[in-house]
This record gives structure tokens, sequence and C-alpha cells, in this order.
């Protein structure tokens, strides 16, 4: 279970990725865009999600229980952000000015289900299901 | 805003403040580490029992290697910040990518070393050196980033507001 959470947690990074390249490339990080996008949230997105990441890496290297409790928790805030910038990328896509709107709808979505695929099989391997 | 200013502004305040971006301290970790690394590599042939320092040197890479990835993220703010299609950007992408090649040569060597060994290899010690060898190629360059092209450094106004001795003028700084 540990190995596919962490399957499923590089499937959704490179969706992840995609985005922000994209949003990126439309200057939705410079002052002035007309994004509803902070790059605040997205940046926080990202460094919080890189450290689970790494954490995860960790704990299916090394076995650790606690390293699994820790990826979990910082996957916490990582949904909260993923889920308002989903609402606010929702609000964007009337105005085709913003940077964020011509994210394809296949990428946000199937980013936000490996996302919540990911956090229940981080939860469950927490908790030690099928062990 | 001109070319050169956009690049001495933080993306985000994550990548520190206006003239205290965060990259450049971060760095010091895994240099520090990989450093020290080598150094245990080279006792760990000189001293009777080497054992604790090879199994250092190892924690040593371990420690630089997540030092770099917190590095890395925090330096993929200030290059988003640099415009691209510039000399800056350009060496921004180089340094970025001799840097993770290291980081990689540094996962590989750390994999290498698994379980307790005497002393270090030369083989492992060679992978570290030309690591470290690629570790100086792509810290110049992020020194020439940094003192010769200014990214994240305030700006020359702000920098003179440095030099203004009391009871003269900001004009003869």
């Amino acid at each position: 279970m540990a190995v596919t959470a962490l399957i499923t947690w590089l499937v959704t990074a490179t969706g992840g990725f995609v985005m922000l390249a994209g949003w990126i490339g439309r200057g939705g990080h410079r002052p002035g865009s007309s994004g509803r996008l902070s790059p605040t949230m997205v940046f926080t997105h990202l460094l919080l999600a890189a450290a689970g990441l790494v954490v995860w890496i960790i704990y299916v290297a090394a076995d650790a229980d606690a390293l699994a409790w820790v990826a979990f928790v910082l996957l916490l805030p990582v949904a909260l952000l993923g889920f308002t910038m989903f609402a606010r990328w929702l609000g964007s896509r009337r105005t085709s000015a913003a940077p964020e709107s011509r994210f394809p709808m296949p990428v946000v979505l199937g980013h936000g289900l490996f996302a919540a695929v990911t956090l229940v099989l981080v939860l469950l391997t927490a908790v030690g299901v099928g062990e | 805003m001109r070319l050169m200013d956009s690049a001495k502004q933080p993306v985000t305040t994550l990548a520190g403040s206006y003239g205290h971006p965060v990259h450049p301290a971060l760095v010091a970790v895994p240099i520090g580490a990989w450093i020290g690394s080598f150094v245990f590599d080279v006792a760990s042939r000189i001293v009777a029992d080497g054992h604790v320092l090879a199994e250092g040197s190892r924690w040593l890479i371990g420690l630089g290697v997540l030092g770099a990835v917190g590095a890395a993220l925090a330096g993929f703010l200030d290059l988003v910040a640099i415009p691209p299609g510039t000399r800056a950007f350009r060496i921004a992408i180089a340094h970025m990518s001799i840097n993770l090649i290291v980081t990689g040569l540094f996962g590989v060597g750390f994999a290498l070393r698994g379980g307790s060994a005497d002393r270090v290899g030369w083989g492992p010690l060679v992978l570290s050196a030309v690591a470290l060898a690629g570790l100086g190629v792509g810290g110049w360059l992020g020194g020439t980033l940094a003192f010769r092209y200014g990214v994240r450094v305030a700006d020359e106004a702000t920098q003179r507001t440095g030099y203004v001795r009391a009871g003269s003028t900001e004009e003869d700084a």
C-alpha cells in the first residue's frame, strides 16, 4: 500500500507540474497577473507536497511508522490549499485572461482524484491497515 | 518593471523577503554536509578503525541530499523570477541542471554505501569527488547569478543606504 501511495503521489505531482508550467508560462506568478491564484498559495502547496513526498520516500525506504503520520499531517494543508485553488480555478474559467483558466479539465480533475486517493492510502498506511 | 528588477523581487515571501533570499542560505547545508562527508571518506582510509567515519559519511550524504532538495525548491522560486530568454536565465538553467545531477550522484553514492564497512571504498570516494567537482561548477554559476547579475540582490539605491555616514547625505555614499 505504501508503494501504491508513492506511485499515485508521483502521478499527482506530474499533473501538478503540468499545471504549474502552464501557469508560470502565462506569467501567473508575475506581479500584475490577472489570475486568481496567489503565488504564495501555489508555492506553499508545492513546497508542502514536495516535503511530504520526500518524507514518504524515506518512510518507504526506512519503514519508520512515525514518518507515515508526518507525511499525512503535511498533506492536510496541501489538500486544503488544493481545494481552495480548485474553487478559484472554477471561478476563473469565466475570465479567459486568467493564466489558470487554460488548465486542461482532465489534468485538473485527474490531479484532484489522484491526490484524494494518495491522501486515503497514506492515512490507511499510517493507521496500519493491511499489515 | 524592468527585466532586471523582476529578478530582484521575490515571487512569493516563501522565497524570502526582498534582499533576503532563502535559497543562498539553504545551499550551505548540502555544501557543508557533502564536504564534511568527503573529509570523513578520506579519514576513514587513514585511521585504524574507520567504521564510524564511513557510517557518519553516509549520514552526511543523506543530510546533504535532503538539504539539496529543500534548497532546490527555494531555488526554483528564484529561477521563475528571472525573465526567460535572458543570459541570466540560461545560466540559471545550467546552474539548476548541474546541481540536480550532483544531487543525483550523491543519491547514487548513498545507495551504493549500504551496509557496514570499515572504510569507504575507492568507488564511492571517487564518485563523491566527481560530484564535488560538479558542485564547484554549479556553485560558481550560482555566484555569477548573485554577484554578477544581482539575482535576488537588492537594487543599488537600497545598497547605497548602507553607506551613509552620520552627518553625511545619501549622495556621498
